[in-house]
């Protein structure tokens, strides 16, 4: 085995706050899509949290609804309420978001970065651009970007996003919905993933996207690779099983890790703040 | 530019179906995945032959077609739209759903689930077979419910195109449809512009591409290098009614679905 370094993955931002290891430092990016149920506990997580265009919609309309004892107030306390998840900035072309949520945030002093629409990034690479400029990523502990709603819709929109996490092979992303999360292993380390089973799994999958692997070797999967070869069209890891906490993982080939999230454990009522 | 053999594609199932074109037009078979129903099924379901559901989803069958059949007796909807098969491990699908298809008389094949194969192939395995060999060149499987929920079952539907390459099948949700273009073939895809797109992409998911070239799109490619880690093609618009491909790598093509002109007033039976 090589003296390669090792990369240490754990999903602490599931966690309720406070259970938290010091040392990394969470952004935010909040995409289009239906927000996971557990996004206020991300929220939470984050010192930095943006929205990208039409993803502040998101955020406007369905965090209140995480919270259905607001139900019954007025709707001056659901604006209050809306103005406890205010995102500190809204990036992206201005072409999805609500003129009524735009106003919104601009009177609450979000940050809002307008900017047109180019073929070759997304709004989560414009998003990953801003944080990894920002001082958050000065700082000397390490930093994770948490986005949401980078998968389903267009699959071409999910595809640009998943490409994301191949140009920037050096910034922690994790890509989160209601299902599942995804995040990049690079190839020049060695993985352990520690597994929170009362949160995660058990499903999982090791997918080649983009080259093939002509070498992937687990430990603690239910199917285990052994100097497998992985490619699209023949073998890829997907329908696994996690059997232990810890899963190693290394690999000729940059792959995709992900892992399905429990439904039950992540509910608002375990950590309301 | 090399003498290959053209593809032609076209999102025929997205019109109106034809019933003229029964002995020597395409021939449709669809598969019923467990994800929410795009509101188009009813209208691929006219045009398929055979129907499939993969476990879970005969649920999204029963509880869903008759949303889209608001004036009508779910009853009477249910009894009209049923499976030819029901094929999975049935650790999905609800006892009551699969009594009353039983019932019906819908074919129940069950099997028990393994690693190597998800429940698209065990299904696209069942189609080929059941194909007689003079149709299966006019092929065509659509399947629903392949996108969407956990990541690893997108990816393991996403491999089935490419480990199917000589049979033609689109994987199809509200927002969009995929399917592969391999690179044996030239191909030419037919725009339905008043159904589909402009939103398009190239996706060179398995193995890069050191050599693309296309026509008719917005930003064209012209022997262009597209890897994941570099340039993909997305976010792309469809310019003209005709998009030609032609590529050293196996690619998936995308292309958005319109909200409009696909409401099932305009396609009931």
């Amino acid at each position: 085995m090589s003296a390669m370094d090792v990369m240490i993955h754990s999903s602490s931002f599931l966690l309720p706050c406070d259970e938290t290891s010091t040392g990394t430092r969470y952004a935010l990016v909040v995409l289009n899509q239906s927000l996971p149920r557990f996004t206020p506990l991300l929220w939470e997580h984050a010192k930095l949290r943006l929205c990208a265009d039409g993803g502040a919609n998101r955020i406007y309309d369905e965090l209140p609804l995480f919270f259905p004892n607001e139900d019954a107030l007025a709707i001056r306390n659901r604006s209050n309420f809306r103005k406890l998840y205010k995102p500190d900035v809204i990036k992206g072309d201005m072409d999805s978001i609500r003129r009524d949520v735009l106003d919104f945030y601009i009177n609450l002093g979000t940050k809002v970065i307008d900017e047109s629409h180019d073929q070759d990034t997304t709004d989560l690479d414009k998003c990953i651009l801003y944080i990894r400029h920002s001082t958050l990523n000065q700082e000397t502990s390490g930093l994770q970007i948490l986005a949401t709603g980078a998968l389903g819709g267009r699959f071409d929109h999910e595809a640009g996003n998943l490409n994301v996490l191949y140009r920037y092979p050096d910034t922690r992303i994790v890509l989160l919905s209601d299902d599942c999360l995804i995040q990049l292993l690079p190839k020049t380390h060695r993985h352990e993933i520690h597994i929170q089973s009362s949160l995660e799994g058990p499903h999982c999958g090791l997918i080649p996207i983009g080259t093939p692997s002509a070498k992937t070797t687990t430990s603690g999967l239910q199917w285990d690779l052994s100097n497998t070869e992985m490619r699209f069209g023949g073998l890829i890891s997907t329908s696994n099983l996690v059997k232990e906490e810890k899963i190693t993982v290394e690999s000729d080939s940059d792959l995709l890790w992900t892992i399905s999230i429990k439904k039950t454990g992540l509910s608002i009522q375990d950590h309301t703040p």
